[in-house]
């Protein structure tokens, strides 16, 4: 099967509107208080990197593995907690890192099961927003690009596992 | 960033990333002519800016996975005993493997979770740690790829923590004790 991939995002523009997300992040969490980001492996760890050094607070972070994606381009509908958080959150402000919401079902579903555990707040940053696709209702409080329904590739976002080391988001064409 | 500590910048953001630049060229001319599959494994938490910006230089179809072992507590010294929290998801026998690490000291985690991974037969295995504290060595590790050789200091940033903290730093610090 052959395909090509696409620039839809380039690396600059990516570390621009990153370094203004780091900003409004600090601007809005309190230092005393800090903050545990949270990544949903394996698609976040690209973006959540490059956010985190832009965040200027006291920060801890943590790792969550979900199955909802296979690979497949739909998104399954079961969410399964393949790996759960190391740390506790308990009357901690949470902050959950993503590279892309598009039904936001696993997103809904991860945000439910950390509610229970008595956080003192929970946000959301994902770095695509695929807003035409939404199913759940999911808000989404940082946001970096809105992008149309078209299959994204690169910067931690995979076609069948692979891609992921792109430093571009690109768009797959041809599949 | 660290609540009441200084800091000292050991390797700034720029030396970073120029070995990183360099080491992912290597990485890239070494399998480039493999026919076999290779997964670059971070070890978690502490691997994770490394890896991040280490994958974006490897000019390869890569996978990624992760594993994360409870060795490292909130102490400054590697507890000894390993246990895998969270394993590997792709398969890996035949395959090439690359382990990443943000730091090798007295090796006694990797060495076991080296033991694990060859125990599923994978086509080779390569390791590629961004810090290396030779000093500090108790078993017989050498990594294949090498960031930077360190002396025996507390390091933290760039993944690495002091008590979960700091790993958000751009770049390698070393902490200056209370007086």
């Amino acid at each position: 099967m052959s395909y090509t991939i696409e620039t839809l995002i380039a690396e600059d523009v990516l570390k621009e509107k990153i370094e203004k997300l780091g900003k409004q992040i600090t601007n809005d969490y309190n230092y005393e208080e800090g903050l545990l980001v949270v990544g949903l492996l394996r698609g976040s760890i690209v973006f959540m990197s490059d956010l985190i050094r832009k965040i200027n607070l006291p920060i801890k972070i943590d790792f969550m593995t979900v199955s909802s994606y296979g690979n497949d381009m739909e998104s399954s509908r079961e969410v399964k907690i393949i790996k759960d958080l190391n740390e506790n959150i308990m009357n901690k402000h949470v902050l959950i890192v993503e590279d892309i919401v598009d039904t936001g079902y696993t997103l809904s579903k991860v945000i439910n099961l950390l509610n229970q555990r008595g956080p003192k707040s929970i946000k959301i940053c994902t770095l695509l927003d695929k807003e035409e696709r939404r199913e759940a209702e999911v808000f989404v409080d940082y946001k970096g690009f809105d992008i149309p329904d078209e299959f994204v590739v690169g910067y931690g976002i995979d076609y069948a596992q692979k891609h992921r080391n792109l430093p571009y988001i690109g768009i797959v064409k041809g599949v | 960033m660290l609540r009441n500590k200084k800091v000292d910048v050991l390797i700034s953001e720029d030396e970073l990333e120029k070995r990183i630049t360099e080491l992912g060229k290597e990485i890239t001319e070494k399998f480039k002519n493999s026919d076999k599959e290779l997964i670059v494994i971070g070890l978690l938490r502490g691997s994770i800016l490394f890896m991040s910006d280490l994958i974006r230089k490897i000019d390869l179809p890569i996978k990624i996975d992760f594993m994360t072992t409870s060795s490292y507590g909130n102490d400054f010294e590697s507890s000894r005993e390993v246990k895998i929290l969270k394993d590997i998801e792709e398969v890996i026998i035949g395959k090439d493997i690359l382990i990443v690490e943000d730091i090798i000291d007295s090796g006694i985690t990797l060495s076991k979770i080296l033991n694990i991974l060859e125990g599923r037969n994978p086509n080779s295995i390569t390791l590629c740690t961004l810090l290396n504290k030779k000093a500090r060595r108790e078993v017989p590790i050498v990594a294949d790829y090498i960031g930077f050789d360190i002396k025996d200091h507390f390091v933290l940033g760039y993944g690495l923590d002091y008590k979960q903290e700091c790993r958000n730093l751009p770049y390698i610090g070393i902490m200056k004790e209370d007086k």
